[in-house]
């Protein structure tokens, strides 16, 4: 939870509130096709998150705010532009409707989606 | 038929009829023409960004992916045109370069894999080929966003089929492909609301559209340049502007205005200006136009000879390119020490960074990003393995960290977003000091120092309820839009009042290339006279774009 203050009173922002920001800004990220759980031992990767946050993780330190995202690619893609991108949008997006300074995005690539073979 | 002007790089060579089909080395020469249209119409692309301060480069990204794809093709004797396909596809893939660049390797990798290997290519595998660029495109993307290349390219697959179903030939094809395209282009703000508050149309869709336009004007043989001559205007064109564009060579910078005796014919004015000097430029406004040029040493006297000829000349800038040239010298460090590294967008700031004490200086800003590996060779060679870097933009702060990530070295990172939090950091350096505290010392003083800054809105926009028509002058505090105003002072003044200046003791003015010295002078007397308690200092920092950077502590 993260606390800014207003002339009439606090806002609080959970981390929850955060993720799904986050989430919701990789998905129109091109060539991101899905969200992975964190953990992967859990044995269970889905392609597509029905829970808005899985796959994010959203650390707050004052008020400054490191997100890591673990996410699935579309193959045949440029990697290095695609996570390039997710971490541009979701900074901006996030900076610009919460006000908070996002620090870092950690884009964790965990898997390549083949569609078709070329 | 092919107009004489085409450029020689990357060279369309003339064009064979337009066959019923082609392969691949036809195929070839089209994508070097959609490439160099491509090439001429980069700035109008790039000029289409949504924020209203200039940070474009749709444009190159889509420029720099299509040039990478085409540079693995273009010493290549293949004749079949599907395999001539998929290795323009490879290319695009390896050299994709931003969000556009990878839709646009995207629509090129679906398009090779329609082609498969045939060794022809006629409308209907063109047509269907189309198709699955369209496909392939929307697979990269779980939710697509419409109003974006998606749509375009979706749109021009559609009116190819409808076209190809009509019985046309390849050519007609084509031309109903680029109106499509034109259209959907247009109808980009109707399906995205940022581009409508922002007044522009989508320019990852623009810049397929160029790319399709490239082909049909070889086909008709249309000039592949024409759109290299661009008018900006008139207060856009400024002596010193150009510091980055410096070649070897090119040592006097000329600016002049002048009206011309009758209609300018900006083709050949071009023309004629290329074989006096490079790095041309034409501004006009309300009748007068103003040309930007640099010429050799001994050669300065041309231009204006060459505009006494076209028209009346007004006024005349020269300035000297060389005395320009970094007059600052960094800071020496010993191993152990802690060496500062810094972004800086301008000379005077560099200058004032290096004389706090900056080991390490890289060029770059809001509209020129330094990459990863420009701020790594800043310090890698340095002698000291304890490194701090002032990234001073916030767009930068993610290459700092990469740079961080892939250096062995003891690397820091200080989050500065801006040149005031910069300056304010790097004034808590003790070379000799404890890393770890230094380092905390640093990060303290970016809260400790309001920065404001004032530039000229690029675009109408409506933002945290400041509406901005483009020309306008605006204040930004702490990276917020705060004020728009029709004059630099006043914007100055208000952005002042907004971070509060009354209850704080010292005001920093670095003003850049595009202010003169007398309205600089004129606008620190209002300031002083308005804030007589407060230290005021103005320096020169060089900086494009922005009048002014305002530190307030």
């Amino acid at each position: 939870m993260t606390t800014s203050n207003n002339p009439i009173g606090s806002i609080f922002l959970s981390h929850r509130a955060i993720a799904t920001i986050a989430s919701q800004t990789t998905m129109e990220s091109y060539g991101v096709v899905g969200f992975t759980a964190k953990n992967i031992a859990s044995g269970l990767t889905q392609s597509l998150a029905k829970d808005p946050t899985m796959g994010v993780e959203v650390t707050i330190e004052e008020n400054s705010v490191t997100i890591d995202l673990y996410i699935i690619v579309e193959y045949g893609t440029r990697i290095k532009s695609v996570a390039t991108s997710v971490a541009e949008n979701v900074k901006y997006r996030v900076e610009n409707t919460t006000g908070l300074s996002v620090k870092n995005v950690n884009v964790h690539v965990r898997g390549l989606r083949i569609s078709n073979t070329d | 038929m092919t107009d004489k002007t085409i450029s020689s790089r990357p060279s369309p060579q003339e064009p064979t009829s337009h066959p019923k089909s082609l392969n691949g080395q036809q195929f070839k020469q089209h994508i070097a023409a959609a490439l160099t249209w491509l090439k001429a119409n980069q700035q109008t692309v790039n000029s289409l960004n949504v924020f209203p301060v200039p940070d474009g480069d749709t444009g190159t990204n889509m420029v720099l992916t299509m040039q990478a794809a085409y540079n693995e093709i273009v010493n290549s004797s293949e004749i079949n045109v599907g395999k001539m396909s998929k290795d323009l596809a490879q290319g695009a893939l390896m050299g994709a370069r931003g969000n556009s660049g990878v839709i646009l390797s995207q629509i090129l990798r679906g398009f090779a894999r329609s082609m498969d290997s045939l060794p022809e290519m006629d409308s209907r595998t063109f047509v269907n080929a189309l198709a699955e660029s369209r496909n392939t495109a929307y697979k990269g993307v779980v939710r697509p966003v419409e109003g974006t290349i998606l749509t375009v390219i979706k749109d021009i697959a559609a009116a190819a089929d409808e076209s190809l179903k009509a019985g046309a030939t390849f050519e007609k094809i084509l031309e109903d492909v680029v109106k499509a395209a034109d259209v959907s282009v247009r109808n980009t703000p109707e399906l995205l609301p940022i581009l409508k508050t922002a007044g522009v149309v989508d320019s990852g869709g623009k810049g397929l559209y160029f790319l399709f336009e490239g082909i049909l004007r070889q086909i008709q043989g249309a000039s592949l340049e024409a759109a290299s001559a661009v008018v900006q205007p008139l207060d856009a064109i400024n002596i010193g502007q150009a510091m980055e564009e410096i070649e070897e060579g090119q040592d006097v910078e000329v600016v002049i205005d002048f009206k011309p005796f009758k209609e300018l014919d900006l083709q050949s004015f071009y023309q004629d200006l290329s074989t006096i000097g490079t790095s041309i430029q034409v501004g006009e406004g309300e009748g007068m136009y103003r040309m930007h040029i640099h010429v050799e040493d001994g050669k300065q006297n041309l231009p204006i000879e060459y505009i006494s000829k076209i028209g009346l000349w007004t006024k005349e800038a020269r300035e000297n390119l060389r005395a320009q040239m970094p007059s600052f010298t960094l800071a020496e460090v010993q191993p152990g020490q802690i060496a500062v590294v810094v972004v800086s967008p301008g000379e005077g700031i560099s200058r004032i960074f290096a004389s706090l004490g900056a080991a390490g200086i890289v060029e770059g800003g809001q509209t020129m990003n330094p990459s990863t590996e420009q701020i790594l060779n800043a310090f890698e060679n340095l002698p000291t393995d304890n490194i701090v870097i002032l990234p001073n933009n916030k767009n930068i702060i993610l290459a700092a960290n990469t740079a961080k990530s892939l250096s062995v070295k003891n690397v820091s990172v200080i989050p500065s977003k801006n040149i005031p939090q910069g300056l304010a950091a790097i004034l808590r350096i003790n070379p000799d000091g404890v890393f770890d505290k230094i380092v905390e010392d640093m990060n303290e003083a970016l809260s400790e120092v309001e920065c404001g800054e004032i530039t000229i809105a690029t675009r109408s926009v409506e933002l945290n309820g400041v509406g901005v028509e483009e020309g306008k002058v605006i204040g930004l505090l702490n990276g917020q839009l705060v004020v728009a105003s029709s004059s630099v002072e006043e914007a100055c003044m208000q952005v002042l009042e907004k971070a509060e200046t009354k209850s704080r003791e010292r005001i920093t003015l670095l003003y850049g290339n595009n202010i003169s010295k007398d309205e600089v002078d004129r606008i620190g007397e209002v300031i002083q006279e308005t804030y007589p308690d407060h230290e005021i200092e103005i320096h020169s920092g060089g900086q494009p774009h922005y009048q002014f950077i305002i530190s307030v502590e």
